[in-house]
C-alpha cells in the first residue's frame, strides 16, 4: 500500500465517520448546526475527493471549533482521535517533502499502536484489572452499559475476569502485531471485534468508525517497515 | 489562544489511559417545582431502558444521537465535580429542558442534581455531589 492510497481511504473513512456524526446534531440546536451542516458538507466532499488537502484544513478548523463549543471534547477519546487523524493528514498534505509526509503519516501510526498498548500498561498495573474488579465495577454501576439488563453480567466475575485479561493482553501485544502483515491484519480484526463489542454494549459507536479511519495509516506503516527491514 | 492550545493538546499528544480507574460514576437527576420554596421530587434523567435488542444495538452503530448527548452529559458532570463551570451546568440544563419544555407548565423551574454512584467494599454507596439552583424551565434554546 502505498501512502498516497492509505491517505485516500483514511479520508474516506474519516469522511463516513463525520456524516454520521454531524448527521446527529443537524436537528438539534441552532448553535450546534453552524458547526455541524457545515462539517457534515464538508465530509461529503471529502469522501468524493473534492480538494482534500483544502476539506481537511476546514475539517481540522471545525474540530478545533467544536472543542472551544463543548469546552473539550464531545466524545472523549473519539473526538481526540478525528483530531489526531485530522491533523496527520493535514500535515501529510501540505509539507513539501515526501519524508517529512510520510513522518506525520507514521506519527498517526505510531499513535494507534500506542493507543492500544497505554491502554493495556494503565490496566495492567492496576490490582482491580487484573482481579477482575474494574470490569465488574463497569457493569455494576458506571454509566457505560447501554441497558440495565447488561448490568447482570456483574454478577459473573469469572466470565468478566476473562474478558478483563483478555483485553489487557491484546492490548499489550498489539505493537507485536507489526512483525507481519498477516499478524497485522488479525490483530486489525481482533481490535475491529473489540470496538463492535464496546459499541453494542456501551454504545461507544463513534469509536468504532473513528479507530478504523487510522487502519490505513498501521497498514501502510507496517509495509513501510517491514519493506525497509 | 493558549486556552485553545490546551484544548487541543490532548488530541495531538494523548494519553490514551482509558477505564484506567474507575472513578465514581454520575447521575443526573431533575425536579421540577411550582416555586422555590417547593420540595423536590428527584427523577433521573434518561434512565436506561430494561433491556436492547442486538438489532437495536446495530441500527446505533449507524445512529446514535440521544446515547452519544448522554455520554457528553457524564462528561459535564464529571467536569462540574472536577473543575465547576457555568459551561456544564448551561449544558446540561440546556438538554434537560430540550426534553421537558413540550410536557410542562412555561411557569415552572427546573434544578437538577449529580448522584455520584461508587464501591466501598461490596457496597455502592450514592452521594449527591452538586445541585443546582432553580431556573426558569422555558428558555432560549439557541442560547
Amino acid at each position: 500500500m502505498n501512502i498516497e492510497f492509505a491517505i485516500r481511504v483514511t479520508e474516506i473513512l474519516i469522511g463516513f465517520a463525520f456524516v454520521l456524526q454531524s448527521a446527529e446534531h443537524i436537528k438539534r440546536f441552532r448553535n450546534e448546526q453552524l458547526i455541524f451542516i457545515p462539517r457534515l458538507l464538508l465530509s461529503i466532499l471529502l469522501i468524493f475527493g473534492f480538494q482534500t488537502q483544502w476539506v481537511i484544513a476546514a475539517l481540522f478548523i471545525l474540530g478545533v471549533a467544536m472543542l472551544v463549543r463543548f469546552q473539550g471534547p464531545y466524545n472523549g477519546g473519539a473526538d481526540r482521535m478525528s483530531l489526531l487523524i485530522l491533523s496527520c493528514l493535514c500535515l501529510a498534505h501540505f509539507l513539501p517533502v515526501l519524508q517529512w509526509r510520510e513522518l506525520a503519516f507514521g506519527y498517526l501510526a505510531i499513535q494507534f499502536i500506542l493507543s492500544y498498548f497505554i491502554s493495556g500498561w494503565v490496566k495492567v498495573i492496576n490490582p482491580e484489572w487484573r482481579n477482575g474488579q474494574a470490569l465488574v465495577d463497569v457493569f455494576n454501576f458506571s454509566a457505560y452499559p447501554v441497558s440495565e439488563s447488561l448490568r447482570g453480567l456483574a454478577d459473573s466475575p469469572r466470565l468478566l475476569l476473562f474478558m478483563s485479561w483478555s483485553v489487557i493482553i491484546f492490548e499489550l501485544v498489539f505493537p507485536l502485531s507489526m512483525l507481519s502483515s498477516i499478524t497485522m491484519t488479525i490483530a486489525l480484526v481482533i481490535a475491529a471485534s473489540f470496538h463492535f463489542a464496546n459499541a453494542c454494549l456501551f454504545g461507544l459507536n463513534r469509536f468504532f468508525w473513528i479507530w478504523i479511519a487510522a487502519y490505513p495509516s498501521i497498514l501502510w506503516f507496517q509495509q513501510r517497515v517491514f519493506d525497509t527491514i | 489562544m493558549w486556552k485553545i492550545i490546551k484544548l487541543l493538546l490532548p488530541a495531538l499528544i494523548p494519553s490514551w489511559n482509558f477505564f484506567d480507574v474507575i472513578v465514581p460514576s454520575p447521575r443526573i437527576q431533575f425536579s421540577i417545582i411550582k416555586s422555590i420554596n417547593d420540595a423536590s421530587d428527584w427523577q433521573e434523567f434518561r434512565p436506561r431502558p430494561g433491556h436492547i435488542s442486538f438489532l437495536t444495538m446495530l441500527r446505533r452503530m449507524l445512529w446514535n444521537p440521544t446515547w452519544n448527548e448522554s455520554l457528553f452529559l457524564v462528561s459535564c458532570a464529571e467536569r462540574l465535580l472536577e473543575n465547576p463551570t457555568a459551561h456544564s451546568e448551561k449544558e446540561i440544563f440546556k438538554r434537560i429542558k430540550a426534553e421537558l419544555v413540550a410536557d410542562n407548565d412555561k411557569e415552572a423551574l427546573l434544578k437538577f442534581r449529580l448522584l455520584f454512584i461508587h464501591r466501598e467494599g461490596d457496597e455502592l454507596k450514592e452521594k449527591v455531589e452538586y445541585e443546582s439552583q432553580p431556573q426558569a424551565i422555558v428558555e432560549d434554546m439557541n442560547k
